[in-house]
């Protein structure tokens, strides 16, 4: 579940500079690994990774013979199986390159996913499992979420070995099959591989990027590094019913739709973390003095202004990173159209702040749902610490991404809404970073689980790049 | 649609005689006929005829072969298939027991076999698992209406195993689908006219008597008029989207306001002949408390709304001085972490009688506000039927086969039905009808139609045998 940092950043008031096209502009990559990542590029498109198609192993086995090819031996990949959504056979894929000096750092761990939403022929206007090229991007499903994650971060490893770069700690690769759905694959290498991918921290290519403007402004690019609790909450209302020709006075529906008006209102508690403050500081640069940028600026300066976090949660763009927000989605009451119900359910979908516990959301729903009302969690509770923010990473990004793309490109950490494969690494006090730098054009570009979804070429192949920055960076030095 | 059995007839402020618990009174029906009753109620309350479980024929055999066993030709029984809600396929039985030497036109009995849907979560026992405690018989339908078929049933069996010969035709109507759309009732008023041709119809869905919790007589009620039955859908829509980023508007809230008025509502009190004559009666009852009061002023003053809501906020009164409409069903979103793109309330209304169902919508969009649309079910329009005028010869039978079981405190009286039942597909088709069955209960507490633990007293079912024995006799002997 990539969500790019494009919608963040749209609003920049003060983007820089006009320039030319990003996307024609030429790549840093050299043409021959231009070449080479292409074709690892296609070949990965188009292996339809859906859920339900069967494909997850060949996509495993097709990623180890590329990693043998390029020089990884035998007994340092690992395909793990496991099941996936509804059952299914899902495949993790796991391989190492041993520091070839080793500097006694405990090693770095790179995450992604190879599998991709669904994507129906009919509905596009492409083939979305046919790799295509045209106008300066490629298409087809999978190619900003996530293969392009999968095939940057691979490319990167093979040129750097190819090239004779040695790390001076191990760098462990472990790619899933299943995080658009169950998240299984990333809950086996949390939970039984949590030996084998024991890390200093963990670089997700599945969570950062960047956002350009057509004409060539940079709106930026996000460092994720922290990830909201995915909750959801029944809520039920129980009444012995009857005739519906004689209405009772205390009636399911009713109760439950007084709970929900009262959801419909409440406001949690604005919180500022480490990462909120540092992504309301820079994007308080980018609003400048419009009413937006004044409460991020009022917010930073004193996060007990409880009124600006709210002039900021307002705004389309900054929807939930302000506070824990719980919805209500859907609904459920009755069991015959000529009868007073006996129960009547909500569920409540709650993306609550890191740090937050299950007592103190369950709390907090109780009392706005009143007595009538119960509240019952829905799946296990899954805590979501936020990662600190490690200068080494943040210093590292920030290099690379202005390296390829200039010094005032503004880099702003974050906090995803949403959740990925990160979550599960966190929960076990593996910290873990977004740090992709693949981009796009805003909004023309955003279309990850939607259709013709595409990448600039340039954004692909830089990206290659760009990984080679951050590795030679964090273990090479 | 059956209508609650408490309709508070007796002699409240006169009844100072120490009562005694009727469930404890021995039952008139000699032992080998409740033996025979029970099992017959047990085979019936164990098929469960909700709507698209395909049990009907099922339902229709059990009956049938009863009929047959007494000596009705296979030619007098027809069993009719239909198709009633979209892909329920059910069946009507239709029995004629002929007069050897007719003297007066047919008479016609309706009932109905389905039952409104019991899940067996919400239930404390099985729904469709008969059980006999504390005098009791639990399932669903044992009081709405399996107690009608099979009192109906067992009294003709009963009577022809004894050799009696009616002096008209008694025809049995039993459709498959009275609780979810009439269909079967529309075709035997209309289609099937043939085999059901009667000068008047007796109803079994509806029992007339009941107890208070002190035990005095509540009186019997004989409805003579009815209102209208009519369903409308309550619908939100919303372009949705991810549930990490709530917007501003959101069908299920947009529909919960909606809600909210209309828990609030009042529709406008009226009065017709049929509760002039209910209300000054009960008035009488009541004497000086302050339901009696407002009883009077209610009649005094038609325009005294104030007096109407008094009456009509009286648990007892529920229903009888206005249009009600009330929530029945809620239906909403499609996954729990997405937005919901839409939201519905099924809204039962029951309409007094000469209001038009159209007028009622106009005044339900109104108060439910642009945001939400209010339409009528299209599987089930309402049609506005006429009082049916009250026959003495039908009075006369009923009121000989109550008090024979009841005494003679149990008042019979004609009263306007709040539910809508059957009968109202032959009303509008000229054949007047009676809901006369003889089954009874504690109010409040037996009145779970519809609701949970549904029950009947052990002695009401075997005492509605002998009811429906004497009134055979008595308009058709």
């Amino acid at each position: 579940m990539r969500l790019f940092a494009f919608a963040l950043l749209v609003s920049a008031a003060t983007p820089l500079a006009a320039a030319a096209n990003p996307v024609t502009q030429p790549s840093k990559l050299p043409a021959d690994w231009q070449a080479k990542s292409k074709a690892l590029f296609k070949a990965a498109i188009e292996i339809p990774t859906v859920a339900g198609r069967g494909e997850h192993k060949r996509a495993a086995e097709w990623l180890a013979e590329q990693y043998r090819a390029h020089g990884w031996a035998p007994t340092d990949i690992q395909i793990h199986p496991h099941k996936g959504d509804k059952g299914e056979d899902a495949f993790t894929f796991f391989a190492r390159w041993p520091a070839a000096k080793p500097s006694g750092k405990k090693p770095i761990l790179i995450i992604a996913h190879m599998d991709v939403v669904e994507a129906k022929r009919a509905d596009w206007v492409l083939d979305p499992f046919k790799f295509i090229e045209k106008d300066g991007y490629f298409y087809g499903r999978g190619t900003s979420d996530d293969k392009q994650g999968v095939i940057g971060t691979s490319a990167a490893l093979f040129k750097l070995r190819a090239d004779g770069f040695k790390p001076n700690r191990d760098i462990l690769v472990y790619y899933t099959s299943d995080e658009e759905t169950e998240g299984n694959g990333a809950r086996l290498g949390a939970g039984e591989l949590r030996q084998l991918l024991d890390a200093e921290y963990a670089l997700n290519a599945d969570a950062g990027g960047g956002a350009f403007r057509a004409d060539g402004g940079a709106l930026g690019f996000g460092i994720q590094t922290a990830e909201k609790i995915y909750q959801d909450f029944k809520w039920t209302a129980t009444n012995r019913g009857g005739h519906s020709s004689r209405p009772r006075p205390d009636h399911a529906i009713y109760d439950l739709t007084e709970a929900l008006n009262r959801l419909s209102q409440h406001r949690f508690k604005p919180a500022m973390t480490e990462t909120s403050k540092a992504y309301f500081t820079a994007r308080a640069g980018q609003e400048g003095t419009s009413a937006l940028g004044n409460a991020m600026r009022a917010w930073v300066a004193n996060p007990a202004d409880d009124q600006a976090a709210d002039a900021i949660e307002n705004s389309e763009l900054e929807t939930g990173t302000t506070r824990t927000r719980c919805v209500a989605t859907m609904l459920e009451g009755g069991h015959a159209p000529n009868a007073l119900p006996q129960k009547a359910e909500a569920n409540i979908n709650c993306r609550a702040l890191p740090g937050t516990t299950l007592a103190g959301l369950q709390a907090e729903l109780e009392a706005i749902a009143g007595p009538k009302i119960k509240v019952v969690a829905d799946g296990a509770f899954k805590p979501s610490p936020p990662s600190p923010l490690r200068a080494d990473v943040l210093n590292a990004y920030t290099r690379s991404v202005r390296s390829l793309y200039g010094d005032a490109t503004p880099i702003i950490p974050h906090m995803s809404t949403g959740a990925t494969d990160g979550l599960f690494f966190r929960q076990v006090g593996i910290p873990v970073y977004g740090v992709e730098a693949s981009w796009g054009i805003s909004p023309d570009d955003e279309r990850a689980h939607g259709l013709d979804e595409r990448i600039p070429a340039r954004a692909f192949y830089d990206n290659i790049v760009h990984w080679q920055n951050l590795i030679r960076d964090l273990a090479g030095k | 649609m059956r209508r609650s059995v408490a309709l508070l007839l007796g002699l409240l402020s006169t009844a100072t005689m120490a009562a005694t618990d009727p469930r404890t009174v021995p039952t008139k029906l000699d032992p080998a006929w409740q033996a025979k009753t029970r099992e017959l109620f047990k085979q019936a309350i164990e098929i469960p005829t909700v709507h698209h479980r395909g049990e009907m024929p099922r339902m229709a055999k059990l009956l049938g072969d009863q009929f047959r066993a007494a000596g009705i030709p296979e030619a007098d029984i027809h069993v009719m298939p239909y198709e009633a809600l979209p892909g329920d396929k059910t069946v009507a039985l239709i029995v004629r027991w002929r007069s050897p030497k007719a003297t007066k036109k047919p008479m016609l009995v309706l009932g109905h076999m389905d039952v409104v849907e019991a899940k067996r979560e919400d239930w404390k026992f099985d729904p469709f698992v008969f059980r006999e405690e504390n005098g009791y018989f639990l399932g669903r339908g044992t009081s709405d209406m399996k107690n009608g078929d099979v009192a109906t049933t067992m009294a003709a069996v009963k009577l022809m195993s004894q050799g009696f010969k009616p002096n008209r035709d008694i025809i049995f109507f039993y459709s498959g689908d009275e609780e979810t759309n009439g269909r079967g009732a529309t075709l035997g008023a209309s289609e099937w006219r043939n085999l059901t041709e009667a000068e008047f119809g007796l109803n079994a869905d509806g029992g007339c008597g009941s107890y208070d919790r002190e035990f005095r007589p509540l009186g019997c009620g004989i409805s003579t008029a009815e209102k209208t039955f009519q369903t409308y859908f309550f619908t939100a829509h919303n372009p949705g989207g991810h549930s990490s980023r709530p917007r501003p508007d959101n069908a299920i809230y947009d529909l919960t306001d909606a809600l909210k008025a209309l828990q609030a509502h009042r529709f406008t009190p009226m009065l017709n002949e049929t509760t002039r004559g209910y209300f000054t009666k009960r008035a009488k009852q009541e004497g000086n408390n302050a339901l009696g009061q407002a009883m009077r002023r209610w009649l005094a003053n038609p325009n005294d709304g104030q007096a109407a809501d008094e009456i009509e906020a009286n648990p007892l009164e529920v229903g009888l001085t206005r249009t009600r409409c009330v929530a029945t069903m809620l239906q909403a979103g499609h996954a729990d972490n997405a937005l919901p793109q839409t939201a519905q309330a099924t809204v039962n209304c029951r309409i007094f009688p000469g209001v038009q169902p159209k007028d009622v919508q106009a005044e339900l969009q109104q108060l439910a506000g642009p945001k939400v649309a209010v339409t009528p079910d299209p599987n089930y329009i309402g049609l506005p039927t006429p009082p049916s005028p009250l026959r003495p010869d039908v009075l006369k039978a009923v009121t000989q086969a109550i008090q024979a079981i009841h005494g003679p405190q149990m008042e019979v009286t004609p009263v306007m039905s709040t539910g809508a039942s059957d009968g109202s597909f032959f009303r509008a088709k000229g054949i007047p009808i009676y809901d006369v069955d003889g089954s009874w209960g504690i109010s409040p507490d037996d009145e779970r139609a519809h609701g949970l633990d549904e029950r009947l007293p052990v002695r009401a079912m075997y005492d509605d045998v002998v009811h429906w024995e004497m009134i055979f006799k008595s308009l058709a002997g």
